[in-house]
């Protein structure tokens, strides 16, 4: 149900360290902003699109990746052509391109657990302030992952209730039964997460 | 922050994971799908109100940033901060704060029914609707060169379907307040 987006394999992206692909999105985005030249977001998007199709995706897969966030650019891009002028709008288009696919070129080479050290080192100075801790972050991620399969399978049993007394499956009627009995249970585990002394308190 | 607290956030963010496997609903008066997800902001600050909502949205962010296809529809990964609709999913956050400042300013129990339903409806339309829209409309402006008049015109299409959701929102929140009660817990 959960099933990271990264993909094995061993491309250049994925060698380079989660850091520095993160630090190259940051810079691309600022200078790719600051660039009103068509010839520089033409070959940001260029290399950015061989990158993507390089980390090994199949054609399909990367285009349903992408599909979704392409379909709002060009829908925004055709209403700018009658606002804007044309060369206007390939600048603006090809930069939000170009972005979004480095983004997704990043996400694809990256582990969920190369990210959670990065997530670790970015939180070391609220650590240090006493405002967050590192340590409950990834708890808290854990326990997501843990208990989506639960709550969805709660979800299905309360949607065959619904079917079962003849009613519509409405979200109005989920909602509220699925959110107390998920909620109910945070005591339970709360007390067990405190037993295992988990969070050394 | 206690044990207890962290398990609420992080299963109030399980429960936005699973509110995007729900299939959109579709209505013939209103022009896009309704997707339960996008409920999920209104539901969080007015359930555990604003420290823990919006914290239970900054971790649902955080499992979308590190490449796990959450979002409904099965999108997710950085790809969706840089598309032109990224102001909306980081205003989440912020949205719902808000929200949950107003349901827990507003709402109290032992208060007649009727009031509860009018606070957390004005909570669900002001941090769900005005706040969110008021971050996300001039970054879809900024980012895609759409003059923000355009933007905002379009974005009415949205309207409706989100003044549905508020309301929807509010009867389950009510409904989950009456049940288990946990907007004014200290966080």
């Amino acid at each position: 149900m959960l099933t990271s987006l990264h993909i094995e394999g061993n491309s250049w992206l994925h060698r380079l360290p989660v850091r520095a692909k993160l630090l190259t999105l940051v810079a691309l985005s600022i200078l790719l902003f600051l660039s009103g030249s068509l010839p520089v977001q033409l070959t940001a998007f260029v290399i950015s699109g061989g990158l993507y199709l390089s980390v090994g995706l199949s054609w399909r897969e990367a285009l349903k990746r992408v599909g979704f966030v392409f379909f709002t650019i060009i829908f925004l891009a055709a209403v700018n052509l009658f606002l804007l002028p044309l060369s206007e709008v390939s600048v603006l288009t090809l930069r939000l391109m170009a972005l979004v696919l480095f983004a997704a070129a990043v996400t694809a080479t990256t582990t969920i657990g190369a990210f959670m050290d990065e997530i670790t080192v970015l939180l070391t100075p609220l650590e240090r302030l006493g405002w967050v801790r590192a340590a409950d972050v990834s708890l808290a991620l854990g326990l997501v992952l843990r208990f989506v399969p639960d709550i969805f399978a709660r979800y299905q049993a309360i949607r065959e209730a619904h079917r079962a007394r003849g009613l519509p499956v409405r979200p109005l009627t989920i909602i509220g039964p699925l959110v107390i009995l998920t909620l109910k249970d945070a005591d339970t585990i709360a007390a067990a997460i405190d037993a295992r002394g988990f969070r050394r308190q | 922050m206690n044990t207890r607290d962290l398990v609420l956030i992080a299963l109030f963010a399980a429960i936005v994971v699973v509110l995007g496997l729900i299939p959109p609903i579709t209505l013939g008066f209103i022009p896009v799908p309704i997707t339960a997800q996008s409920m999920g902001v209104m539901l969080a600050g007015c359930i555990l109100g604003a420290k823990r909502g919006a914290l239970a949205f900054l971790l649902f962010l955080l499992l979308v940033a590190i490449g796990l296809p959450v979002l409904s529809g099965g999108r997710g990964g950085l790809a969706v901060f840089a598309g032109p609709s990224g102001g909306f999913i980081l205003g989440w956050v912020v949205a719902t704060f808000v929200t949950g400042l107003i349901a827990q300013r507003f709402v109290r129990e032992g208060q007649p029914e009727v009031r509860q339903f009018v606070g957390f409806f004005l909570a669900s339309i002001i941090g769900g609707i005005v706040v969110l829209y008021a971050i996300g409309m001039p970054w879809v402006s900024a980012v895609t060169g759409t003059p923000f008049i355009t933007v905002a015109t379009g974005s009415l299409a949205f309207l409706p379907g989100d003044i549905l959701k508020a309301a929807i929102a509010t009867l389950a929140a009510r409904a989950v307040f009456a049940g288990y009660p946990l907007l004014h817990v200290r966080a």
